[in-house]
This record gives C-alpha cells, structure tokens and sequence, in this order.
C-alpha cells in the first residue's frame, strides 16, 4: 500500500497548485470515458498535443501516471506485476508501471485495480506511440500494452530529427526529415479519424499551433526570470511546474499558467525573494528524470544554501525566434519543423567547438545565464535514454569549458528499492563541501 | 588450414584477417548489428567488419566512460575496443537500433577517435513514408562515405556488392540446411563460430569459408545417435560458444538460431533492382525480422503477432524444433518488451519456452546451467 507522506513544500504559488491540475488532468481521461469522448494512451514531446486538442480527444498520459504513482510510493505493485509477465525489472519502470497497471486490469476484466491512485487510467480508445530518436519504449510500449489491450488499435508514427555529425551540416538533411515528420503526423490524424467519430478541424489546429508557440514563449521567458540572485524558483518546483508544458501543451490553461507563473517570478524578483534563506549556490540540473518518489531532496539541497535555477530536464521548449522558422503555412509542417529545430539547436554551437556536443552546449549557456557553480546529474537506471551519455557529458565539459564541481547521483525514476535517502544525503553533502572548496579557490 | 578449423581460428582470435588486410593497406570499417547495409560500406571500398566483444572478460575499463545502464554487449564491445582490440579499425557504422546504441553514439566516436564515424538513422517503422526516408538516410550515408573517401559510389559497384553478398548469404543458408537432419551434421557450437568468423572476413573470403565447411561437414557419416532435443535460440548478438556449449554439453543439440549474427542477417536476399538503393532499403527496413522494427498489420493484434514472429513458425517447422531458448541481455528494451508477446506465441505453436536474461559474460552463465539442464530434461 502507499505510504501516507506530507505534501512536499513549494517556493512559489505556480508549483503549489500542479498537483491538482495534474490531478483534474488524470481525472479528465475518466470522465470523458465516461461521457464517451476518445481516449488516447499518449506520451510526452511526441508532438501529437495540438492534434489530440484540435480533434477533441483526451489523452491518458501513462507516463504521468507512472510518476503519480512512484510519488505516492504506490508503484512496486504494478512493477511487480509487470515483473510476474516476465518484463524485466531493468525496463523502463514508466513503462513496466503503466503494464502493470493494464495487466491488472485485465485479470479483473476491465475493472480498476483496487485502489488505483487518483481512480486510476482510463481503458484507451486507441494508442499512440511513436518511433523517433527519444526513446525505444515510445514504440515498443504500445506494442507490449496491446498485448494486454488487443481490442485497442495503435498507431506509431515515424518523427526523427537528424543526429549530431561533426562532418555532416545538420541543415543539409532537414527538409527530409521535416517532410518524413509531416507524414507521421499526418497518419495520426488518418489513425484517429478512422477509428474514432472525430474529425479534424484545420482551423482549431491552426489556432492551436499558434498558441503552443506562445506557450513554447511565455514558459521561456517565465523560466528565464529565474536567472535572478536570489534565483526565485528552483528545479524542485519546476518538477511541477513542467506539467502544463509536457501535459496539457495546447490548452489555454498551459499558456495561462506560464503567464501567472511569469508573474508570480516577477513580483518575487522585485521583493529579491529566493529559494534559499541563504543562497550560497547556484547549481545547474545537467541530465536526469528525478526520483519521483523523493522530490524532498530539492529542499535538503536548499537548506544547504543550493538552489537550482535551472535544469536541462523537463524544458523542451525553446523562444521560437531563437528557432528562426520559416514563414509556413501547413500547421503539421510548422509543428515538425518547430520540434526538429528545437532538437537541433545546439548543434552549430558544438560544431563550432572542437571536442564538444550538442549537450554540452547547452550546459555550457546555462552555466553562463544562470552564474552556475556546480552541475548535478541523476543516473536512473531503468532509463536508457536520457541518463546514458551522462558521464560524457561531464567529461567533456570539464575539457571544453573547464574546471567545475559535478555530482552523479544514482537512483530511479519510479523503482524505489534501489533509493538510499542516508547515502543520497551523504553524497549531497560532500557535493557541497567540494563546491565551498572550489569557491573559496576562486 | 582449411574449414571449420580456420573458423575456429577466425573466431579465436577475432578481428585477425581485418589486421592483416589492414597491414597491407585495406581499409577497414567497424559496424553493429544486423541492420547495417555492408553492401554499401564494401562499395566505397572499405572491409566491414562486424563489432564484438568479449564474453570471457570482464569490463574494466569501459565503466569509467559509459554508464552501466547500457546494454552489456554494448559495453562490453566498447572495453574491448578501448582496449585496442579493434585499433585496426578505419571507421566506424552505427546505427539507430535502440537506445542504447543512439545514446551512446558519442561516446564510442569521442573515445575511439576513429577518422570516419557515421550514425546511420533506421527508422523504426516499416511503411512507405518511412521507406522513402531510410532510402534519404541511406543516400546520406554514401554521401559522407564519398567524401571521406573521395571516391563516388557508382551504382553499378553496388549492385556488384549486393551479388556478392547474395552469395554469401546463400551459402551460409545451404550450411543451415544441413542442421534440419537428425542429428544435424554440424553442432551448435562450430555453427556459432562460423558465424562468428563469417562476419569478421571480406565478403568473399566470408564465402569460401562457408563452403569449406559445407563440404567438409557434408563428407561426416550420418550416424542415428540418441535423439535429444533440437532446440533453437531466439536472441540478439550470441558471438560466443559459452551458452551453445552448456545446451549442447547438457544433451541438447543447437539446430537453429534467430539471433542477430545468424539467421536474420542470411535468410533473405536484397533483391536487385534498377535503382540499387531500393532493393538495398526494402531488405533491410521491411525483410529483416528486428525487435527494433515496429510492425502493424493494420487489422487484429494475431495478424500483428504473425507479421512479427511468423517466421519462428517456420523455422520451428523446418528444422524440427522441440524447445526455445529466448535469451535477452539486461536493459534491453527493444527484445525486453517483446518477452511476453514472444513467449505467447512460440508456446501456442506448441513449443516450450526457457525465458533467461542474464549479462553478455560467461561469469553470470554458471547460475542458467542448472535451468537450462532441467529444460531440457523436461522437453525430453
């Protein structure tokens, strides 16, 4: 059963009020069950929001759901469900977790699992993946979730961006990838049409793109605020604050939420009001999905003078002028190329930089906006993608940028056996030993 | 030193052909997995040379460098190379099969500092639109292989190169043909080290080695021996005799393979077409069975199930199988997510399943003896 645990503490209004949106967000998928709307098993950044939103269908964010709950120490039952189905416990546990949960439901023929948090997923109308350069699960979890859902049809649209070649300008093959992107998007809509009553409105969709473009903005500028000393919003609260942009991109409540949070950072700037009591340091999240399950370890960095005023995880958004698009008319082609530029950005930077990668590019900006004096990483071991190339990254930043306090913590994302909060402690504070030593040197 | 001997020999010392070829100015190119196109890496005149590591030795360099939520072959390969094992080497081939490959694509070209290194962008789709683009990824790989080499890459050199793997293939697929007897004339274990062999020499060279042992094996006397379980592996890159050897010394007899080094890379031919490229796309995105490769039939989960394992069947029919062994390496998500999907099918078909996820080391292989002996204890 979950662990009763106190809600964490928050530094700003903005990531106080998540966890209910995150709620009403999960809740949304269940009522429209209930009043017959579409719903769709859906992950993060793969591009479909403006079309989910434009056609009226409700997304079921698994992976959400995964870190719901991780969060509420509720996970071990799904994972070990998954585990009894012969998914290996080394698995993305987002996705071992989400399998567990639909093996459950199916040996209950469709009912919940007791106590489901939040009242649980509701069964899908459809699936959608994605093959892309994010990561394996987003094509091969739908196809192991079918297994359990064989009523469900899926659907896995092709959305890659070019990879990084020191001897290959990255412009020189953007069109076709943005046309082959265009064309996954595309399938979706044909997907969604055939199998659900919806249509495409192109006039929404248009009006939708618009407004994940000012959301993609306003999230920017808002985040951008937090290069202030005292920095007024730390990574833990933009643990929360990264639902509107990974979950609910495409609604009006996104963009508005942005705005406050723009707002709320503004007036704290003003009152020179920060994280720490104390601040003392100004670290950089470099890599990692956190533990979900012991978010308080942002406060146990802030009651040491830490704060983090900014993270590369959970800010896939980019200003979109800095994204120099061109003029299109084609909203699916504005919405690959937008992506494709975003993941791309880094790149003439790093080429322009002997020995450096598109990573480290961004490390290296942030630790010049934000006045960085140390960089941390989370290790997750159930997740390939984003934590292996970690130790590289490190390496070579200490080559191309020079000398700088780094710390790689280890853990997971939602499996918490291999969690150790003395240990994770231990290590924290000879982090910030290590950093005093280097501040005092300079 | 002619046949299954030279392979023996091949395989013993891994990579030595490539070394002396190298030695007398050949170039040389590193590439992984079955998915890479070698006809295009031969035409613009390099040797490819299929990576491997080292299941007997233990890792202990490559841990400083690249995080041990990786794959384990893939780490494994990489402290073989950082230890000098593949310094002959004049490029490398990457391509996006999974994670753990694209994320660690850096760290192998920033480690090794190989002169040409080229991540090769596999779409994981197989239909049309994904089609036209793995044809674009592929022209953008001849395009950064003329330029390293300063040679164009006519098409009239790779339709050459696709004839001659053609053969190669075909040779390798007569072998196989000679384990559906009872009891096969070539064991799992010298079948393991062609295969092995076979991937590390010249494409002709490869070739005659297959033939060699073809007709050194086909001269054995066929002798009735006591039946014992036919069992075939479904796996990703098994290089190394240690499993084989276990299966078979425990009474078993290897007769088939579905792994990554075998018979995915031989059983299909790349058709030759006006246009090179296109025969050359069609068979590697749509005629190899991958895990990496997402297929949808677009009608019933069954119908999607044959499209992906329909070729066990046949393979299970062929060479009379009695049991499976599906053999995963840790934190492998493309092969992780399909183990129950896999196991459903193969055991509808009739045929038990021994499901073992374990390391790419012959360390960890001790604790699966015990369960592989009482598999096939009970398959008899």
């Amino acid at each position: 059963m979950a662990e009763e645990r106190k809600p964490r503490k928050t530094a700003t209004e903005a990531a106080a009020k998540v966890p209910k949106m995150v709620k009403a967000n999960m809740m949304a998928n269940l009522k429209a069950k209930e009043e017959g709307k579409p719903v769709a098993y859906s992950f993060i950044v793969n591009a479909y929001d403006e079309i989910l939103r434009a056609m009226d269908v409700a997304p079921a964010w698994v992976e959400s759901y995964s870190g719901v709950c991780a969060a509420k120490r509720d996970a071990d039952r799904f994972l070990g469900k998954a585990e009894s189905e012969n998914f290996s416990r080394s698995l993305c546990t987002y996705a071992t977790c989400g399998l567990g949960f639909d093996i459950w439901r199916k040996e209950l023929n469709g009912e919940m699992p007791p106590d489901a948090p939040w009242g649980g997923l509701a069964k899908p109308d459809i699936i959608l993946g994605s093959g892309q350069m994010l990561c394996d699960p987003r094509y091969k979890w739908p196809q192991a979730a079918q297994h359990y859902l064989q009523d469900v049809p899926a659907y896995v649209g092709g959305f890659y961006w070019p990879p990084f070649d020191r001897n290959l300008d990255h412009k020189e093959v953007e069109e076709y990838y943005v046309k082959y992107a265009v064309k996954g998007l595309r399938g979706a809509i044909a997907f969604i049409e055939k199998h659900t009553q919806k249509r495409m409105d192109w006039d929404k969709l248009e009006e939708l793109v618009d407004l994940v473009d000012r959301t993609w903005n306003i999230f920017i500028e808002a985040y951008e605020l937090r290069k202030a000393i005292p920095s007024p919003m730390d990574t833990g609260d933009a643990m929360n604050t990264m639902v509107p942009l990974a979950f609910m991109l495409g609604t009006q409540e996104a963009y508005e939420f942005y705005k406050d949070l723009y707002d709320e950072l503004k007036r704290k700037n003003e009152k020179k009001e920060g994280v720490a009591a104390n601040e003392e340091y100004r670290l950089l999240w470099g890599a990692g999905l956190p533990s979900w399950f012991a978010l308080s370890d942002f406060q146990y960095f802030n009651a040491k003078g830490a704060v983090f005023p900014v993270e590369r995880t959970y800010r896939e958004a980019e200003l979109i002028s800095r994204l120099e698009l061109p003029k299109m008319s084609d909203p699916l082609e504005h919405i690959a190329r937008r992506w494709i530029r975003y993941w791309t950005h880094w790149y003439d930077r790093a080429r322009h930089r002997p020995g450096s990668i598109p990573e480290v590019e961004r490390l290296i900006e942030y630790i010049g906006d934000y006045k960085i004096d140390g960089v941390v990483f989370h290790q997750a071991f159930s997740c390939r993608t984003w934590h292996s190339g970690i130790i590289l990254q490190a390496q070579i930043l200490k080559k191309v940028y020079g000398e700088i306090p780094v710390l790689i913590l280890e853990g997971d994302i939602v499996d918490i056996s291999t969690y150790n909060e003395a240990d994770t402690h231990h290590r924290i504070d000879a982090f910030i030993e290590a950093m005093g030593t280097a501040k005092s040197k300079r | 030193m002619r046949g299954l001997a030279l392979a023996d020999g091949y395989y013993r010392d891994y990579g030595c052909r490539a070394k002396e070829l190298k030695g007398e100015g050949k170039r040389i190119m590193g590439y992984f997995s079955a998915l890479t196109p070698v006809e295009i890496i031969s035409a613009a005149g390099f040797i490819p040379v299929r990576m491997k590591g080292n299941v007997n030795e233990p890792i202990t360099k490559a841990d400083a460098y690249m995080e041990t939520i990786v794959c384990p072959f893939v780490r494994n390969a990489f402290d073989s190379a950082l230890k000098g094992r593949f310094d002959f080497l004049d490029g490398i081939v990457i391509p996006h099969t999974c994670d753990s490959f694209s994320r660690t694509y850096d760290i192998w070209t920033y480690n090794l500092q190989v002169p040409y290194s080229h991540f090769l962008n596999i779409p994981h789709l197989t239909d049309d639109p994904s089609l036209e683009f793995f044809k674009e990824v592929l022209a953008t790989f001849i395009k950064t292989l003329e330029r390293v080499t300063g040679i164009k890459i006519s098409e009239k050199c790779l339709v050459d190169e696709v004839k001659t793997y053609n053969k190669n293939r075909e040779a390798m697929r007569q072998l196989y043909g000679l384990r559906r007897s009872d009891p096969p004339l070539i064991s799992g274990v010298e079948m393991t080290k062609v295969l092995a062999a076979a991937m590390s020499l010249p494409s002709d060279e490869s070739t005659d080695l297959i033939s060699q042992v073809i007709e050194e094996v086909k001269r054995r006397e066929k002798t009735p021996g006591e039946k014992s379980a036919r069992i075939m592996i479904v796996a990703d890159q098994i290089d190394d005799i240690a499993l084989v050897e276990i299966i078979e010394k425990a009474g078993g007899q290897m007769v088939m393979d579905e792994t990554s080094i075998g018979s995915k890379v031989y059983w299909s031919d790349v058709e030759v077409t006006q246009k090179p490229i296109d025969g050359i796309a069609e068979h590697y995105l749509r005629k190899i069975e991958f895990p990496t490769i997402y297929r949808d039939t677009g009608t019933t989960y069954q119908d999607n199930l044959e499209a992906r394992f329909g070729h066990i069947r046949q393979l299970v029919k062929d060479f009379k199988i009695n049991g499976v062994i599906l053999f995963i390496y840790r934190y492998c998500d493309p092969y992780g997510f399909e183990v129950p999907a896999t196991k459903y099918y193969v055991e509808s078909l009739g045929i038990p399943v021994l499901y073992l996820e374990d390391e790419y080391s012959t360390s960890t292989l001790a604790r699966l003896k015990t369960r592989i002996e009482a598999f096939l204890e009970m398959i008899g």
